[in-house]
């Protein structure tokens, strides 16, 4: 009888702490999903006023005052693709090589350490360093090719730690089964390891890009321009960059009124943009896992 | 002459000795079925004929195997040559994320073949050897994950046939299976016996009576007992053997 | 799985080895009854019959349901068949007690000339039958292989015996022409001592099998006598 008084008031105790737990997370998640929405709404009460399609389609006018934010969208695209150009394919090579055939040396080990450190530096470093490297020693001077450089520098260790991720997920039993049937290394990668990787690659890739064309200290020395009314003819003009576009018009404006939604309006774009490319890194995952699936 | 010969094979997995002085012999077109508790070094033992084991860092192999009087783990073996000659089928099933036709063609393929007709005609020739063509005829371009585990596991054995290996190894091919789905394959396994001399590593010892002319007991890395498969279930020689069969283990 | 799989050999054991006894008491029995025609005796054989079927019955289902639930191997399987075997000949010899029975309970009281079962050797038949037996179960009692060897050698008494009683038997019916009958009915038991001894070789066999896993079965009958001869050398050596 008294042993089962114990495990019943055993029992409630249990139910009450877990109640507690669950609430306390509950009302946890809530308020992150609040901040983010303020966080949200705040620019788009603030911004909206000024977005329209001539906002989005016509370059800056009266030394920033009006206009739109043409170039800047341009220049944060430019950047994006050419930071891709340099990041992926180096990344995701350098992903295969360690996952798939240099797993377990001290030198892939030295090598991840790395790749996360590098994580781990603050952008600013890479401004300074994208700067001493390309803009002064290699010549590119301010330029797109400087700027995507560094930003590739950037998303690299992002995009090798995604591809390594993508790949390690991926049960050993396929490359077994393929190489059982005689395929050799080359061939399992190409043939079924990169596809089966794939929608988890891509999704790595793509959240790499939205992470570009958000920074503004990279670019800092490197490619942004501070007022450039015309579109970049080659890799080696500068650009402008939402980002840096919003911290020039943030912080030194001459008519904080005026210039003040622009930077809201941008903001907003920037904001935009980002969503949309997280959405589109979702799309495709789902895209290609559902081609894995029913191919 | 027997088709697989392995002598004096000693195996090391870092400083874990896995396989000690193991001695065996098997002929053509017999079906060598591997028991012994997890661990014993059945499977590990199974992976060296096919060079598995190469894939995994820091191992030693001592002693030799020859596949029809070839030594495998001589310098002039095409590694890749081997595994076309030797075929295996794994523990869960591991169709590729392609389709059905794909996955049977993907031998074919990866070693170089580019005839379309001779691909279809193998891929046909194969999923009929494996006793699938009637169930996926109608859907070879479906993925292969539409196919059930049982389907599925069939449609690797299939892909294993489609390049023509002689030694098929198993690596417990029924045991992510159901009952149904087992027997299909056991059949499949004395259907296809003629053709190719299987080994099959396994934890269902009914499956080995049924499926196997001789079997093999291994217990902590060593060949206790290799011998036909009636007499090591009816009366093994060694008293681990028998402890192992009947259940009164350790 | 180990222990409760030894629970059920324990148990089918148990249940053999009680049917040996049955069987052993049946033919004990009848035989004690046969010089006086006890006809008690014999229906009380009758009756007891019944038992010794049933128990083959329940021993078979019990084997049965080893066989379908456990799905024994080497030494196990070795056992179960052995026992299937063992069963069905001990129920032979239970019918063969029934027989003699028959045979007591047609004399009606009428005893057996002493005379005759002197030198028919009725006693020297029936001592070696139910020494046979004994043996045979202690055989697989004590799982003793040698044992259960010595019986091949011992049937031979009996298979000599057998014979010789024909002629006696002949002689008997030519001094009593009266009781031509009876001494065809008599061989009869003879010919019912006899055949038990074959099936108690049967059951050595069979014990041999589950011990040792060796098919004595047909063999010829050379290994047999050459069986024979190293168990009498042993016995020799003792």
């Amino acid at each position: 009888m008294d042993n089962k008084n114990i495990s019943v008031n055993n029992h409630a105790r249990k139910m009450l702490a877990q109640n507690v737990a669950f609430t306390t997370f509950r009302i946890l998640s809530g308020v992150i999903v609040t901040i983010l929405f303020i966080i949200l709404a705040f620019i788009i009460i603030k911004g909206a006023s000024v977005l329209n399609w001539d906002f989005i389609t016509t370059p800056p006018t009266d030394g920033m005052k009006g206009g739109g934010i043409w170039p800047a969208i341009v220049g944060t695209f430019y950047l994006m693709v050419g930071s891709a150009l340099f990041a992926f394919p180096l990344g995701i090579m350098s992903g295969i090589y360690m996952n798939e055939y240099a797993s377990h040396g001290k030198i892939v080990k030295f090598i991840r350490m790395m790749t996360n450190n590098l994580a781990g530096i603050p952008s600013i470093v890479f401004g300074l360093f994208g700067m001493s490297l390309f803009v002064n020693f290699f010549g590119f001077g301010d330029s797109i090719l400087a700027g995507s450089l560094t930003l590739g520098l950037l998303a690299l260790p992002l995009v090798i730690r995604t591809t390594e991720e993508a790949l390690k997920a991926i049960p050993n039993s396929f490359r077994e089964g393929s190489l059982a049937l005689g395929a050799t290394k080359l061939q399992t990668i190409w043939h079924v390891i990169l596809p089966m990787g794939m929608p988890n690659i891509i999704t790595g890739l793509i959240l790499a890009l939205g992470r570009v064309s958000g920074e503004t200290a990279p670019i800092l020395f490197t490619c942004a321009a501070y007022f450039l009314p015309q579109l970049p003819e080659s890799v080696f003009d500068q650009c402008m960059a939402l980002p840096y576009h919003l911290y020039v018009l943030a912080t030194s404006g001459t008519d904080m009124d005026k210039q003040i939604p622009i930077a809201y309006g941008t903001a907003l774009v920037l904001v935009i943009i980002i969503l949309f490319v997280n959405l589109l890194a979702n799309a495709l995952r789902n895209y290609f896992q559902n081609k894995l699936k029913t191919n | 002459m027997s088709k697989i010969e392995a002598q004096h094979v000693d195996f090391h997995y870092g400083s874990f000795h896995a396989l000690k002085d193991i001695n065996m012999s098997i002929k053509e077109h017999e079906v060598v079925a591997f028991i012994g508790p997890s661990g014993c070094g059945k499977s590990t033992f199974l992976r060296l004929f096919n060079r598995m084991n190469d894939l995994i860092p820091d191992t030693r192999l001592d002693g030799q195997i020859t596949i029809d009087g070839q030594n495998i783990y001589d310098r002039s073996v095409n590694v890749d040559e081997l595994r076309k000659n030797v075929g295996m089928v794994f523990q869960r099933p591991n169709p590729f994320p392609k389709s059905i036709y794909e996955n049977v063609a993907y031998g074919l393929r990866v070693n170089g073949i580019k005839d379309e007709a001779f691909i279809a005609e193998m891929v046909e020739e194969s999923l009929r050897g494996a006793a699938l063509w009637d169930e996926v005829k109608d859907k070879l371009k479906k993925s292969a994950y539409a196919l059930s585990g049982g389907q599925q596991q069939r449609l690797c054995i299939a892909r294993a046939m489609a390049v023509s290996p002689s030694v098929l190894l198993m690596d417990e091919p029924a045991s992510a299976l159901d009952p149904i789905s087992t027997a299909k394959v056991e059949e499949l396994i004395h259907e296809i016996k003629k053709d190719y001399t299987i080994i099959i590593v396994t934890h269902n010892m009914q499956q080995a009576t049924r499926v196997s002319d001789k079997t093999a007991f291994f217990y902590l890395g060593q060949l206790i007992e290799y011998d036909n498969t009636n007499k090591i279930f009816t009366n093994p020689s060694k008293e681990e053997t028998q402890n192992y069969i009947t259940g009164r283990f350790g | 799985m180990v222990k409760f799989v030894d629970e059920e050999l324990v148990k089918i054991r148990k249940e053999i080895l009680d049917m040996w006894t049955l069987v052993y008491d049946q033919m004990r029995n009848v035989c004690e009854a046969i010089p006086t025609s006890e006809k008690e005796k014999a229906w009380d054989v009758l009756i007891r019959e019944k038992r010794v079927n049933a128990s083959e019955l329940k021993l078979d289902c019990d084997v049965e349901d080893f066989l379908v639930l456990y799905n024994p191997v080497a030494i196990d399987l070795r056992f179960a068949l052995a026992m299937l075997k063992i069963n069905t000949d001990l129920e032979r010899i239970g019918d063969f007690a029934e027989n003699i029975a028959r045979f007591i309970i047609k004399q009606d009281g009428k005893h057996i000339d002493p005379e005759l079962l002197k030198r028919i050797r009725l006693q020297e038949m029936v001592d070696g039958v139910l020494d046979m037996l004994v043996t045979s179960r202690l055989a697989l009692e004590k799982e003793d292989i040698s044992m259960a060897n010595s019986l091949f050698e011992k049937d031979n008494l009996l298979d000599e015996i057998n014979a010789a009683a024909t002629d006696v038997l002949a002689e008997y019916a030519k001094e009593h022409p009266d009781k031509v009958a009876f001494c065809i009915d008599f061989k009869g038991v003879f010919l019912r001592l006899e055949r038990t001894g074959d099936h108690i070789t049967n059951l050595a066999e069979e014990i041999v099998f589950y011990i040792d896993a060796e098919v004595l079965k047909h063999s010829s009958d050379k290994t047999k006598m050459q069986m024979a001869i190293a168990s009498r050398m042993k016995e020799g050596q003792n």
